[in-house]
């Protein structure tokens, strides 16, 4: 397909340029990458915003989702600087977002997605010398909506910055410090913790190999 | 821009590891490969292309350059026009000109004419090959567009008639077939249609035209298709079965109805209803150029892949997804945009839906093309662009194309159960047609609007009404909110609960949640924003119930509160929990002490979780044991949890949906609880009390997230049972294969089969878990299925003995009470609206329906077993349509 025109859920030439993955291994990663970089957010777009218009990409009959959204921060003030991630449970959720809704609005600037090769620890925050995003050092341009605002600002961004500005005042750094999003269904016999009720004994062996899974599981966790 | 991906394919092919530096350079650079397309790749490219200025002055050109080519090579020219027949079908025609070129004997070449095959029927010999391919895939709509082609071609005396009638006969024959499913019957009868209004006219002077006959057969065909045309009209109507539509038709209805019109006038009106640039060649003398032969087909079989995973019940677990007839809405009349019910209109339409759907891969290029589009067609056919040069032909239809292109976009968004693409596509399709010409497309976009909203109160589908509000929403969130109010305000005189005031309250909220409650509020005229049926006067924040340090039990939740806040560990926090609880029960003062404490500390939670979805996630993902411990194991302590977090979240009904989407994520309910809920506590903002039960959108969003998560879950173990098994055929495979030759081969298969069908499970322990867990989980989508039938029973056809009753359930579905709609109250129209959704839950869910039929239509009806009340009986016609029990 696609021989008269480009698709639009290529990768493009967005990169994580920390990212010490050899560029085979890249280009395999994004050919199943269920998270998507969401970029030129307004700094006032919250995750519930950003989950509304991200949800209709989502293909929850098929075991998709929305899985989660980390909110790219000023590593310095913890305020949205205008960048997120966004991961689904599957690829082609991640792939109809590149289709359907990059390079349309969201709170009223054109956002863009790319493909992304999954979210690593450390990369909620911006990598700007001032604590944002790099674009933001060098943008020439006035932008309301990414902090570029001064004496005009208006009554109502002036209202919503206060929120933001206190919303993420307790974000953490470190392992563990962003939420997984839940996983995949597993047999809850073996979840409940059996705080009260009475062991049976054949209840032994399956504990054991779910509490081995567990701890996998939970390591996957905090290496994300 | 490429045109081409295989060409990137190439250097990839056969590499070693030699290779693997080059690749790696080539990826920094495409436009390097770009500039070095191969002359083959150039011409394939230029064929492609054509038309890009002015098709007819191009075709001798192009057919020149072809011919020219050194080496020929007609696989080069058969994949180029390939490519182009099926991926540009509004070119079609061309293409059969350019080919029919290709055919035509050049000078000095007549001699060999009659022993050699002409270039033409070469190439199409090769095309046939690819053909051959996509009908082995039932690839349909390329099948459809290659019969296209064929028939443009027979028209041009390239293609024998009789080889024509053939092909399309072979088409009509799926018809015939036993038990052929709606899917394939549609998509055959749509090539036989299609093809015959193309080729009709030169079929009906051939002395052996069965045009006849294949109309026929579509006829009985059609015929036979009755009940699943009730349930998907875009149009409810709940008393009448009717099939004929005012605002809609069905696809193969009209094609048999053109068809029809065309055959008893000997389709002379189909030459004028598309372009036919090849007749302007001279004819051609059969004894010199014979035409092509198109081989005898076969339409293969649908392959069904049976993983043979049944469920514990032994039922097929497998689903499969049915077509269903495809209705289009109509939103302006025939003068302004096409009437489908002509040849030209049918072909106009169905034009444009193919390019939406080959073009889905970049709506921003689908834009473009689409306002291309009437360069593709007779002269005349649409409206010349303002300020253009008068048009040549003055009887033309002079369509307007902004208009037709919207409308058949929200034609294919309104299909039922479901569009064919995402509804997210749809809306980015109209957003970009709005960015490239705002001037012509906006006016469409907002008269498209208007006719809707005026459908909403006629008895516009519920499902559709609720796309409709979807699409208002992301469209003015594009396009800066802005929307023209004010004219209607008058309707804020209707009830309440009227489709266009549910309609205006829904839009609003999908708008706020886009955006935020003070700047939707602030694009509304004053009565609106004054009106909290219209609008809430309140932004969509928590309630946090226990916050007031009035409220009794407002230290039982600062005490919580504070140690989550705190952080403390979640044992420590169910711990202090449980002395809460004995103070409570030794203070004697409390009643459903266990209720209460479990709304407490849901509410605290969800108050530390409260500022972002992230900030839910952490908080659920950091206190999960103590979640498992408040939600134990009965049905009781879920819902009690899944009313704190409506509660809490009453002024935003998102995150109600998205909470209740991650406690079903994180297994604390499951999706039978959120049904059950959802059923025991339908009442939103404006059905309090005891009035009748009844669902909204809201509801159906709820149930439809617990279904989905049902169904997906099963999706996905299935996978995972399926590539375990893979796995383990292949580890067999690979030791069968290593022990090899030594072994005789009659042996080692009686050694493995017994090893792979019973044994495989006790020696693949991933296996065993695998296949428990999807045992557990269709046991779940089960039960989830089952009590929404029976929550829709309770509130359509509830017994005598219940607590709630609804009179208006049988009221609101005769003809009387539908003509007199303009008096119903919001109990009425509440009803109504349940109705709609119950049939939605019936046809979007028939696939799993239709698998446990028995099961659940003994489960979900036994309270109305046998009951002849007429809301009973209408949920069981429905529930038999969709199953297909009822034809």
């Amino acid at each position: 397909m696609a021989h008269v025109v480009q698709p639009l859920d290529q990768p493009s030439n967005y990169k994580d340029s920390q990212s010490r993955v050899e560029r085979a291994k890249q280009n395999d990663l994004l050919s199943k990458s269920t998270t998507l970089y969401i970029g030129n957010l307004s700094f006032y777009t919250t995750e519930e915003q950003i989950y509304e218009l991200f949800t209709k990409c989502a293909s929850p009959e098929d075991g998709g989702g929305i899985k989660r959204i980390i909110m790219g921060l000023d590593r310095n003030t913890r305020t949205p600087c205008g960048f997120c991630f966004v991961e689904y449970y599957t690829h082609a959720e991640a792939l109809a977002s590149m289709k359907y809704v990059s390079g349309t609005k969201l709170d009223e600037r054109i956002i863009r997605c790319d493909l992304d090769l999954g979210y690593k620890e450390g990369r909620q925050f911006g990598r700007g010398k001032s604590g944002g995003q790099v674009r933001d050092e060098h943008r020439q341009d006035y932008d309301p909506g990414r902090g570029g605002w001064g004496a005009q600002a208006q009554r109502l961004e002036a209202e919503r910055r206060r929120e933001v500005e206190e919303r993420y005042a307790d974000a953490q750094e470190g392992p563990g410090a962003v939420a997984g999003g839940g996983g995949d269904w597993k047999e809850s016999e073996t979840v409940v913790p059996s705080r009260k009720r009475g062991r049976s004994p054949d209840d032994e062996g399956d504990n054991v190999r779910m509490g081995h899974h567990r701890s996998r599981d939970d390591m996957e966790v905090e290496r994300m | 821009m490429s045109y081409d991906r295989s060409h990137y394919d190439r250097p990839h092919r056969g590499g070693g590891n030699r290779r693997r530096y080059k690749d790696d350079y080539d990826a920094h650079d495409r436009r390097t490969r770009d500039s070095f397309e191969s002359p083959e790749q150039i011409l394939k490219n230029t064929i492609i292309k054509l038309g890009e200025v002015d098709p007819i002055q191009e075709l001798p050109r192009l057919a020149k350059q072809i011919r020219e080519q050194v080496p020929l090579s007609v696989p080069v020219i058969s994949e180029g026009i390939r490519i182009a027949v099926t991926e540009q079908p509004y070119k079609i025609p061309y293409y059969a000109a350019l080919l029919r070129l290709l055919h035509d004997p050049t000078e000095g070449e007549n001699a060999e004419s009659s022993t050699s095959s002409s270039l033409g029927k070469q190439v199409l010999e090769d095309f046939w090959k690819g053909f051959q391919g996509y009908l082995d895939k039932l690839a349909w709509r390329d099948v459809r567009l290659c019969i296209h082609f064929f028939a443009h071609l027979t028209v041009a005396q390239v293609i024998s008639i009789e080889s024509m009638s053939a092909l399309l006969q072979s088409f009509a024959a799926v018809l015939d077939e036993f038990g052929v499913s709606y899917g394939r019957g549609r998509n055959a009868a749509l090539c036989a249609i299609e093809g015959l209004i193309i080729s009709g006219a030169v079929m009906a002077k051939s002395s052996s035209s069965n045009t006849t006959e294949i109309i026929k057969t579509v006829q009985n065909y059609n015929d036979s298709i009755y009940a699943p045309k009730l349930l998907v009209q875009p149009a409810m109507s709940l008393f009448t079965e009717s099939r004929s539509l005012e605002n809609a038709d069905e696809v193969i209805d009209t094609g048999l109805f053109v068809l029809k019109a065309l055959d008893s006038f000997e389709f002379v009106e189909a030459s004028e209803s598309f372009p036919q640039p090849y007749l302007d060649f001279p004819d051609l003398d059969p004894t010199v150029s014979a035409p092509f032969e198109l081989p005898a087909i076969l339409v293969p079989p649908e392959v069904i892949e049976l993983d043979g995973l049944a469920t514990d019940a032994g039922e097929d677990a497998q689903v499969k997804k049915e077509d269903w007839p495809q209705y289009f809405f109509h939103l302006f009349d025939n003068e302004t945009t096409p009437d489908s019910a002509t040849p030209a209109g049918f072909l106009v339409r169905s034009q444009i839906l193919d390019t939406i759907d080959i073009f889905e891969i970049n709506r921003k290029e689908c834009a473009r093309l689409l306002l291309e589009y009437p360069k593709w067609c007779v002269p005349g056919t649409f409206k010349p662009k303002p300020g253009a040069p008068e048009p040549e032909f003055e009887s033309g239809k002079n369509w307007q194309l902004e208009s037709t292109v919207i409308e058949a976009i929200l034609g294919s968004l309104y299909l039922l159960p479901e569009s064919t693409h995402k509804t997210v596509y749809h809306i980015a399709l109209i957003t970009e047609l709005c960015k490239l010409s705002p001037s012509t497309v906006g006016p469409a976009v907002g008269k498209s609007i208007r006719r809707l909203y005026t459908a909403l109160g006629d008895g516009f589908d519920v499902e559709n009404a609720r796309r409709f509000a979807e699409w208002f929403a992301v469209h003015m969130s594009n396009f800066g909110f802005q929307w023209v109010w004010k004219e209607w305000l008058p309707d804020l005189e209707l009830s309440e609960q009227h489709p266009k005031r549910t309609f205006i309250r829904r839009a609003l909220e999908f708008e706020i949640r886009l955006s935020y409650h003070d700047r939707v509020l602030k694009t509304l005229p004053e009565p609106m924003q004054n009106d909290t049926t219209v609008i809430s006067d309140q932004t969509p924040g928590p309630a946090f119930e226990y916050e007031d340090p009035t409220h009794p039990h407002y230290d039982t939740a600062q005490s919580i509160l504070s140690l989550l806040r705190g952080r403390s560990k979640a044992n420590e926090v169910l711990s202090h929990i449980e002395s809460l609880k004995t103070t409570l029960e030794s203070s004697g003062t409390h009643l459903h002490v266990d209720n209460t404490i479990r709304s407490i500390s849901i509410h605290c939670l969800l108050s530390i979780g409260s500022r972002s979805f992230s900030h839910l996630l952490n908080a659920i993902e950091r206190y999960l044991p103590l979640l498992r411990g408040l939600a134990g194991t009965d049905a009781e302590s879920k819902q009690d949890i899944l009313s704190a977090v409506a509660s809490f979240w009453h002024l935003n009904r998102q995150m109600v949906n998205i909470v209740f989407d991650k406690l079903m994520q994180y297994q604390i309910v499951d999706p039978t609880d959120v049904v059950g809920w959802t059923f025991e506590n339908v009442g939103g903002d404006a059905h309090s009390g005891m009035r009748p039960m009844s669902l909204s959108a809201f509801e159906w969003d709820l149930l439809k997230g617990a279904l989905d998560k049902a169904n997906g879950r099963v999706m996905v173990a299935r996978r995972k049972v399926a590539a375990l098994r893979k796995e383990h055929d292949d580890s067999v495979a690979r030791v069968k294969a290593s022990v090899g030759a030594d072994v005789g081969s009659i042996e080692m298969d009686a050694d493995v089969k017994p090893f792979k069908q019973d044994d495989s499970a006790s020696e693949n322990p991933q296996l065993t878990v695998a296949l428990k867990a999807f045992a557990s989980l269709t046991r779940e989508q089960k039960g989830a299925l089952a009590r929404t039938i029976e929550g829709f029973v309770s509130c359509l056809a509830p017994c005598p003995s219940a607590g709630r009753q609804n009179p208006y359930a049988e009221t609101v579905i005769t003809e009387q009470a539908w003509e007199v709609r303009a008096t119903w109250g919001a109990d009425e129209w509440n009803t109504w609206e349940t109705w709609g959704w119950y049939r939605h839950f019936c046809r979007t869910y028939s696939p799993y329906l239709r698998n446990y039929q028995e099961t659940l239509g003994t489960v979900g009806f036994a309270k109305i077993e046998g009951s002849t009340s007429p809301a009973a009986k209408l949920m069981k016609k429905t529930w038999g349509m969709a199953t297909g029990q009822e034809s």
